[in-house]
């Protein structure tokens, strides 16, 4: 078992910086298959994580980030298309009564069992990496269960009704998180992006205040919660900081240099290179200069991990990902040499 | 004093539709708990013979307004801002029949829909909302809107400007064909875009005539066009 403790101290104290940038689609593109493919077959899913391992020095994995999987387990009817992520056809529950009635789900729906098969087979071989599951936050989920804009006018309306559904999704995404805790993944990166769209303090009454109690049960030496909020434009940061989530990850709409600045030392802070409009649209030089500028800025914070702002959509050129890499490379080998010129000027007789 | 009772109404229902308050019934928001919202002040302004035009330009496009301005200074956020949309709604439901009789001019016609392959709804519903509420006429043509829908709209209401929304980086592609067989067929046609993934960049890209980061920014490129 990684202590994940440990894992979190080491970056802390490391002047290196590492990345994990979220790219389950590249990898998926990389072996040939589809995104149908691999939302549906744990296996493939798997291969998909072990070739990004096996070709870029990522510091740890993650599974896909499917927002729909958890609805389809309360039973959201989901259309799959070849090449695009599943999408939620209409609402599972309208109203209070609805809500009431509704039961939170067990873990038997096979697609949610090939996901913790892909997290299994993930883990046994990438051993020396940590594997963190993608899951959806509550208020994410509830939105797709819900609606989003119903959701958002229930929050102003019915806040009783949002609180019991918050309920039963926080409900079912514990016993999730425990199985891949089962597992033996590292972590959690919990998806949370509709939290985003609401004020801090109706973050902190609708999010927030669940995420935290999902953290309490799960967050451990061998467990972290990596809590994505990728809505978030500087709005919700502290109802974010207040999970008590040991990693934070950010969105490209985010000031990532402002956000260290209010955060913690102790937190890791992930971001937040734009995934559409650096990663996939600009050309590679655009993107190595994009990287190193972030990494330039954020040199002086020791809690900051290099991540995309999301999920790399399909079709990222792999030059561009190749840049990626490319800039944090250069920018740790200048740490080093920084590093040594400055050892050698202290022992160094003068 | 008619024209203080009419002065105070319209100051009521203009802050009514800002803070979201629907109508009576509605809890939201808690300090206007049991007053009158947009439904039964719009009601009243009817009746007391306030012309349905001046209901429109006095209380709803000024709060409207307000409203969009306080979104894009992060001073409320979408929950607030859909409670604003329904209590415009409410007042827009009573003032109706005066858009069918052609006693209320709008400003012009904004065709608006979610990209072809896309299903999300809720910042096409921000920007119709604000749009409708700055004086335009909305077509609302929903989610999963492919060109030949846009253009057989537009066909029917020529000089209308159209809006394509996406939040998927999947989706977002298909903007470019809608962009292109909607400017084939009516060249002059203005189409602006929006939506999480989209930008300045890809806007250019596609041939688009304007991109727009929130929904004021739509209102602000729709108004200079009219002025």
């Amino acid at each position: 078992m990684i202590d994940m403790n440990h894992w979190c101290n080491q970056q802390l104290q490391s002047k290196q910086r590492i990345a994990i940038p979220i790219m389950t689609h590249p990898g998926i593109e990389m072996t040939g298959y589809r995104i149908i493919d691999a939302v549906q077959n744990g296996r493939i899913h798997a291969e998909a994580i072990r070739k990004i391992s096996a070709v870029y020095p990522v510091a740890a994995s993650t599974t896909m980030m499917d927002l729909t999987l958890e609805a389809e387990a309360f039973g959201c009817k989901i259309e799959f298309q070849p090449d695009e992520m599943p999408h939620i056809l209409g609402r599972l529950v309208t109203n209070a009564e609805d809500v009431g009635n509704l039961k939170v789900p067990g873990l038997g729906l096979p697609r949610l069992q090939q996901f913790c098969e892909a997290s299994k087979i993930a883990i046994a071989h990438l051993s020396d990496k940590p594997v963190f599951g993608g899951v959806v936050g509550p208020f994410s989920l509830a939105s797709r269960l819900y609606d989003m804009s119903e959701l958002m006018v229930a929050c102003c309306t019915e806040p009783e009704t949002v609180a019991c559904l918050l309920e039963k999704c926080t409900e079912f995404i514990l016993n999730y998180c425990q199985e891949l805790k089962k597992i033996g993944c590292n972590g959690v990166i919990m998806a949370e992006p509709a939290a985003g769209l609401l004020s801090n303090e109706d973050c902190e009454v609708f999010s927030s205040t669940y995420v935290k109690r999902l953290v309490e049960n799960l967050q451990d030496k061998g467990f972290l919660v990596i809590l994505h909020n990728c809505g978030n434009h500087g709005n919700c940061t502290r109802a974010m900081l207040n999970t008590g989530a040991k990693v934070l990850h950010f969105g490209n709409s985010i000031d990532i240099v402002k956000t260290l600045e209010m955060c913690p030392e102790d937190i890791l802070i992930m971001g937040n290179i734009d995934p559409v409009g650096i990663m996939k649209m600009k050309p590679a030089q655009e993107v190595r200069d994009c990287v190193s500028e972030v990494l330039r800025a954020t040199s002086t914070f020791r809690n900051f991990i290099l991540s995309t702002g999301c999920d790399l959509p399909t079709h990222v050129p792999l030059k561009n990902i190749d840049a990626f890499f490319d800039a944090l490379r250069v920018y740790n080998q200048d740490v080093i040499i920084k590093e040594e010129s400055l050892f050698l000027k202290n022992v160094l007789p003068q | 004093m008619k024209m203080n009772y009419m002065a105070d109404l319209l100051v009521k229902l203009s802050e009514a539709v800002e803070l979201g308050k629907v109508d009576a019934k509605s809890p939201f928001p808690p300090q206007l708990r049991g007053m009158e919202g947009a439904s039964e002040l719009t009601a009243r302004l009817l009746v007391s013979g306030y012309r349905p035009q001046q209901i429109l330009e006095d209380a709803l496009v000024p709060a409207m307004d307000r409203v969009g301005r306080m979104f894009s200074e992060n001073k409320i956020y979408v929950p607030q801002m859909l409670m604003s949309a329904k209590a415009m709604g409410a007042s827009m439901f009573q003032l109706k029949p005066f858009f069918t009789s052609g006693e209320i001019k709008t400003r012009g016609i904004f065709i608006i829909g979610t990209v072809k392959g896309d299903l999300h709804d809720i910042g096409k519903n921000l920007v119709a909302m604000m749009v409708e509420g700055s004086g335009w006429t909305v077509i609302d043509l929903g989610v999963d809107v492919h060109s030949a829908r846009f253009i057989e709209k537009l066909q029917e209401h020529p000089g209308a400007v159209i809006g394509l929304s996406a939040l998927l980086t999947t989706t977002m592609m298909n903007m470019k064909e809608i962009v292109v067989d909607i400017k084939d067929v009516m060249p002059g046609t203005k189409v602006l875009v929006g939506g999480a993934p989209v930008n300045q960049d890809f806007c250019m890209k596609i041939g688009a005539d304007f991109y727009a980061s929130d929904p004021q920014g739509v209102v602000g490129y729709l108004n200079q066009l009219t002025t």
